[in-house]
């Protein structure tokens, strides 16, 4: 399982683990150490992996031209890219109170850009959703389950019908809840209310548990960096 | 001012209400230890989704192109990892070609990169053929503005690729324009797949603005239930999330897909067989059977001591009625 790491990069990898883990005792210098060579180390690569991936390549390059060498082709500079760096300036005048107006203009195409965008956006997530809530409750054929060997293509079974039951009360139940939130006389549309309220919660629940299982695959994955990558693959040298 | 009052004495209820943060750290710890030292290969059903994840990509012919967004890093290595990993084994083993970007983090290309050379390593170990970076794969990078660039990637895939330098291991940075991987390609649709793993909502920004390829998703656990939606609308191929999603691809690797035996996977949506690659690496040993028990073992624990601390608080109430 080791890969191109010699054990000094391990150990270090080990001892940072065990010094953010620390933080599960208590706060203290260790734990401080490692969060901020974290940090640093995170913002120390963004810093050039963002000049050298984007900047460099899509503007710096376009802009300055380039000769062709080690199979690369030569590139004829274009002076208009030199624009883009008093547009780009302008977005830290938001830090000064006297031309922090400037800074609403990179602002504005921003949310221009971001803004056409959201129709076409909204219509692609949700419109497939919507229409997929269509489904039909009532059985083709009078067999109830589904069976594991040959089932009829296109024949809906009784348990799949009432799959599709449950599902569609499930979102009126919860449509209403939202839909009836001032105080509503009627019982019928109380108590879908109250089942959608029910719905929503054990949704928040499902939701709840596979946040918890991927916090667990997080600790899992340290472990075995530390007992098996570290120790086992890279102290003691066994398979 | 000193007293000589006994301390209250805590009941039974309290008691169970308040065991130590650290004992429950500790018991962690040790219980999802245990499983990594002692494999076990525990039973698995694979999910209509993985089945469609694993389906899809094993009907892709020979010499495909494939498109994939890796978004995460080593922050979220225990999910994501184990699914890009069974990803490029499928992929390496139907010499199926494809090209890297990522838009949620600068970390992610180098993550990937490295992730590559790893499975490609272990894919010769085992009698594979190498993949070699800028011939088989290139990595376009990372692209800070993700809205743009996945409406942009929709609308002119080639603006995206303009200017782009790709940095192999121990070679100088090349034009990705200049790869064979791009040759022929002139619009997203000439890819077969784009394959999101993401740890982030990187694939909701894919989803929303990307619809001239068909796409398939390996997300974290955390976002299977607002994927699963999307995935059940019909708009993704397949879905691998989660750990579980990892064990999935794993398992149907090994035991393939409708094919008779012992373990046979079977699903009523493909009428094929459609054979995995038995004996090959992972065999049982990849990181979703390693990580499979271990997570038992952690959810086990959560359950005991929801179950102690709501008893606990049923004896408190009795006592103090």
């Amino acid at each position: 399982m080791r890969y191109d790491h010699d054990l000094a990069s391990l150990s270090v990898g080990a001892i940072a683990t065990i010094g953010l883990y620390t933080i599960l005792y208590r706060e203290n210098r260790f734990y401080r150490f490692f969060e901020h060579l974290f940090l640093g180390l995170a913002s120390g690569w963004a810093l050039v992996a963002i000049w050298q991936e984007t900047l460099k390549s899509l503007w710096w390059d376009k802009m300055v031209g380039a000769t062709a060498s080690d199979g690369n082709p030569a590139v004829m500079g274009y002076w208009a890219y030199i624009l883009l760096l008093p547009v780009g300036l302008m977005g830290y005048t938001v830090f000064s109170k006297k031309h922090n107006w400037m800074s609403r203009i990179p602002i504005g195409v921003i949310l221009g850009l971001y803004s056409g965008q959201q129709f076409s956006a909204w219509m692609t997530r949700y419109i497939p959703g919507i229409s997929g809530t269509m489904k039909s409750i009532v059985p083709t054929t009078t067999q109830f389950f589904k069976p594991d060997q040959n089932p009829v293509k296109g024949d809906l079974y009784g348990s799949e019908a009432l799959n599709n039951l449950i599902f569609i009360v499930t979102v009126l139940c919860v449509l209403s809840y939202f839909l009836f939130s001032f105080d509503v006389k009627s019982k019928i549309l109380k108590n879908a209310s109250l089942t959608g309220r029910w719905m929503l919660m054990i949704g928040f629940g499902a939701i709840f548990g596979t946040t918890v299982m991927m916090r667990f695959s997080l600790l899992i994955d340290r472990m075995y960096f530390i007992w098996i990558e570290f120790i086992k693959q890279g102290l003691l040298h066994m398979k | 001012m000193a007293t000589n009052d006994p301390m209250p004495q805590k009941s039974l209820g309290d008691k169970l209400q308040s065991f130590p943060k650290s004992a429950l750290y500790l018991a962690l710890f040790v219980l999802v230890t245990i499983p990594l030292f002692f494999p076990v290969t525990l039973p698995n059903k694979p999910i209509e989704a993985s089945i469609d994840f694993y389906a899809q990509m094993m009907k892709l012919p020979e010499g495909s192109k494939v498109l994939i967004a890796s978004d995460w890093t080593n922050s979220t290595r225990g999910e994501s990892m184990g699914q890009m990993e069974a990803l490029l084994r499928i992929i390496m083993r139907k010499k199926i070609k494809f090209v890297v970007y990522t838009i949620a983090d600068p970390q992610s290309p180098q993550v990937a990169r490295d992730t590559i050379r790893k499975v490609s390593d272990e894919e010769v170990k085992a009698g594979g053929k190498a993949y070699e970076p800028f011939k088989d794969y290139v990595i376009l990078g990372y692209f800070p503005n993700g809205e743009g660039t996945s409406a942009a990637i929709n609308n002119k895939f080639l603006s995206i690729c303009d200017g782009k330098k790709d940095y192999p291991l121990n070679s100088p940075p090349r034009d990705v324009m200049q790869s064979p991987v791009l040759q022929g390609v002139k619009s997203v649709a000439d890819f077969k797949f784009l394959i999101v793993v993401t740890a982030s909502n990187s694939s909701t920004v894919v989803l929303e603005r990307v619809t001239k390829v068909p796409k398939m998703f390996m997300v974290t656990g955390v976002m299977v239930p607002e994927t699963t939606t999307y995935y059940a609308a019909g708009q993704l191929m397949g879905l691998c999330g989660g750990v579980k999603g990892v064990y999935d691809l794993e398992t149907l690797m090994q035991e393939g897909l409708n094919v008779p035996g012992p373990k046979e996977v079977t699903s009523e949506k493909y009428s094929e067989k459609i054979p995995g690659f038995p004996g090959m690496p992972p065999n049982g040993n990849g990181k979703g059977a390693r990580y499979y028990p271990s997570l038992h073992f952690a959810l086990f624990l959560l359950i005991l001591v929801v179950i102690i601390g709501n008893l606990g608080m049923i004896l408190s109430k009795k006592k103090a009625s």
